[in-house]
């Protein structure tokens, strides 16, 4: 145990210390906040906060007030100013005192028909602030609630037929929950998989191999590795994570946390129990990839293979959404290399019978114990041997002992 | 009782028959010289001894059975193709092997910085490995190799990139380590060296041992009937009972006939009034021995 704990260890610092790793984890985030920025400042300079006008010769609007701002907004909406009439309008915003006026029809309240008058290119904003300031009127009198009702809409849910299983339909991020945290697995597994491959090959290529496993048993440098670098996997993993709960905190007005669902507990779990064993099953798999390769490019020409299955639920992901209890979707949620991502996706639209999860749990463990077991035969065989590829039925031979 | 009992092991990868029969014992306290020309199986051999590769057929023990992975910890290993962590510091590349061989932390740093001391590494502990020279890197696989207190040292050529003070040096460390009692075995071509400090030998020649037993006895098992000689004054031209008179480095060998004896031609000589400033019974290197049995072995084949 003190052995693979050393080896975790050793496998964990030895790439955490390096720069490219730094460089990976960091990217990522660095390279969001920047198409973050850009979007903004590219809203920013579109933006305009001078004034809109209107005229209402109906007095359709009573009593006009602003819209109040309820969060901290870095973009404040623009002031709505009546006037009296288009001249007095057409005069302000030849005075540039407005951006822009807005003429409500004659029957507005039966059309809701406003036309937009503007001398030059109006900031992106105009139609909806004064979008707004036209709802916000119009409703003010009424009781708040039915008010925030009228404007905010309703928050329908859809049930499952025995109660047990209940989604909003604005709740995006149980949707999005399993296809983001698949997309991310993908990430995640692809990098640690590939230090592991990466790991192993120089190893083998600096010969520091043979010395190993003089000290060592095959299983233990194999579960060291495995283990060292799942939790390199997750240090990106949580790298992230934090860096958007930051962005979350430092930049409330731009992604509001009160209006981000809470996410699915039991969804989670089931997330964390089908990517665990998935995960190892992968690393293994890239381990005897490396162990049986001669040099680190050959080796990562054969990684892919190992990830692109994984990916086959997002391809149907539609179908799964249309129809989480039909055959293709009870399939890919029962066959171990589809089901990291299948299982937690039908979960968000079905009930899925509990048989179902524990067979596909169960079967997920069994190929990722005899992953790592096939992948201790190959490594023994491949670990020593140059220029010549391990035969597949090798592995289970004799001389895979 | 033997530390290690190498018992008609056998190995095949494929097609090829790496190792055939390969027998042999090392004592404790004994260096010991494997030896055998390229793609004899030696390092075939070896890995079988370590458990890096399963026999196909015959047994090892090793400190008294079969290895376990406590017996790992009391072994060392210097393997042919040397290895070592390219990107990282010296001293941390050597003190995380050391610790895979059960040693602590600390106590492997303690003893790591004396011997990087001994070897004249101190000044490269925080280098990396790849910034070092190859003799450089030789020494630091020996120092992987010994940190531990090994009871069994299994080393393949372990002088191979060592300038002679560093040759010497290695030298002095394994007498040390046998004095301790350790056993070892010692892979090399270098035959000279196995002259110097094996205390006896095994031959492999295609996956076969064809010689194995101690050092003089199997000298003087290939001795030619002869003797070297250094005389102050010219020899004759031609000796009575002297088949043969050719020069041998400095010396003269003189290879007598049969029914002659060393005595007799000691004899012979003086009664002839040669002058002897040296005289000493011819034993083959083994070298001569080495190259007489492979070429045998070929030719036989």
């Amino acid at each position: 145990m003190k052995k693979i704990w050393l080896i975790l260890r050793n496998e964990y610092l030895r790439h955490a210390r390096k720069k490219s790793f730094l460089f990976g984890i960091l990217s990522m985030p660095f390279f969001i906040g920047l198409m973050a920025m850009v979007g903004f400042v590219s809203v920013w300079m579109e933006y305009n906060d001078a004034p809109i006008g209107y005229v209402d010769p109906n007095q359709d609007i009573t009593n006009p007030l602003q819209v109040p701002v309820k969060e901290k907004k870095l973009l404040k909406p623009a002031n709505v100013i009546p006037f009296e009439n288009e001249t007095d309008a057409r005069t302000a915003l030849q005075n540039e005192e407005i951006q822009a006026f807005f003429v409500l029809s004659d029957n507005y309240m039966a059309s809701g028909e406003a036309a937009m008058v503007s001398t030059s290119e109006t900031g992106s904003n105009a139609e909806s602030d004064f979008g707004d300031f036209l709802a916000y009127n119009l409703v003010k009198d009424k009781p708040p609630q039915l008010a925030e009702r009228l404007i905010d809409g309703s928050n329908l849910i859809i049930r499952s037929l025995d109660g047990s299983r209940e989604m909003a339909v604005d709740d995006w991020m149980s949707i999005i929950m399993p296809i983001l945290a698949g997309v991310l697995f993908i990430i995640a597994v692809n990098t640690s998989g590939n230090y592991l491959l990466q790991a192993v090959v120089e190893e083998k290529e600096n010969r520091t191999m043979e010395i190993i496993v003089t000290s060592v048993s095959p299983g233990q440098l194999m579960a060291g590795k495995v283990i060292g670098n799942l939790l390199l996997g997750l240090t990106q993993l949580t790298t992230w994570i934090l860096f958007a709960v930051l962005a979350i905190k430092i930049f409330p007005s731009i992604i509001p946390i009160d209006q981000i669902p809470r996410i699915d507990t039991s969804n989670l779990v089931l997330i964390i129990a089908t990517f665990f064993p998935a995960f190892v099953m992968v690393a293994a798999a890239m381990g005897a990839v490396g162990a049986t390769a001669t040099e680190a490019r050959e080796a990562q020409q054969i990684t892919g293979w190992f990830t692109i299955p994984i990916l086959i639920p997002l391809w149907f992901a539609n179908t799964i959404m249309m129809n989480p209890n039909g055959p293709i979707s009870v399939a890919m949620s029962l066959i171990p290399v589809t089901a990291p991502i299948a299982l937690p996706m039908r979960a968000v639209f079905t009930t899925i019978p509990a048989w179902q999860i524990i067979l596909a749990i169960t079967l997920l463990y069994i190929l990722a114990v005899f992953a790592l077991w096939l992948s201790g035969r190959i490594f023994r065989l491949g670990m020593l041997r140059y220029g010549k590829r391990v035969r597949f039925r090798e592995a289970f031979s004799q001389g895979g002992k | 009782m033997s530390n290690i009992v190498v018992d008609r092991i056998a190995k095949a990868f494929g097609n090829l028959q790496a190792v055939k029969e390969v027998s042999f014992e090392v004592n404790p306290g004994e260096i010991f010289g494997l030896l055998g020309p390229n793609g004899a199986g030696k390092t075939t051999s070896i890995r079988i001894i370590l458990d890096i590769f399963k026999a196909d057929s015959g047994t090892v023990s090793i400190l008294g059975g079969p290895m376990t992975e406590e017996k790992k910890n009391r072994i060392g290993y210097l393997p042919e193709e040397r290895g070592l962590y390219q990107e990282i510091p010296l001293e941390r590349c050597l003190v995380y092997l050391a610790t895979l061989k059960g040693l602590e932390e600390k106590e492997a740093q303690t003893r790591i910085s004396n011997y990087l001391e001994r070897f004249d590494l101190a000044a490269s502990r925080r280098k990396k490995v790849k910034e070092l020279s190859k003799g450089m890197q030789q020494k630091a696989q020996l120092i992987n190799t010994l940190v531990h207190n090994p009871e069994v040292v299994i080393i393949d050529e372990p002088f191979t990139a060592l300038d002679p003070v560093n040759t010497q040096m290695v030298k002095e460390l394994l007498r040390e380590e046998r004095d301790r009692g350790t056993t070892i075995v010692m892979c090399t071509h270098q035959m000279h060296q196995v002259e110097e400090l094996a205390d006896r030998i095994a031959l492999i020649n295609k996956g076969e041992t064809v010689l194995y037993g101690g050092l003089t006895d199997i000298r003087r098992q290939y001795a030619t009937d002869g003797v070297l000689i250094r005389a102050l004054n010219e020899l004759p031209s031609s000796l009575p009972g002297v088949q043969e008179i050719r020069a041998h480095n400095s010396s003269t060998l003189l290879k007598f006939e049969p029914g002659q004896t060393a005595q007799s031609i000691l004899n012979m000589l003086v009664s002839k009034g040669v002058i002897l400033e040296h005289f000493e019974i011819a034993m083959p290197t083994l070298d001569e021995i080495f190259i007489q049995v492979v070429n045998d072995g070929s030719s036989a084949e």
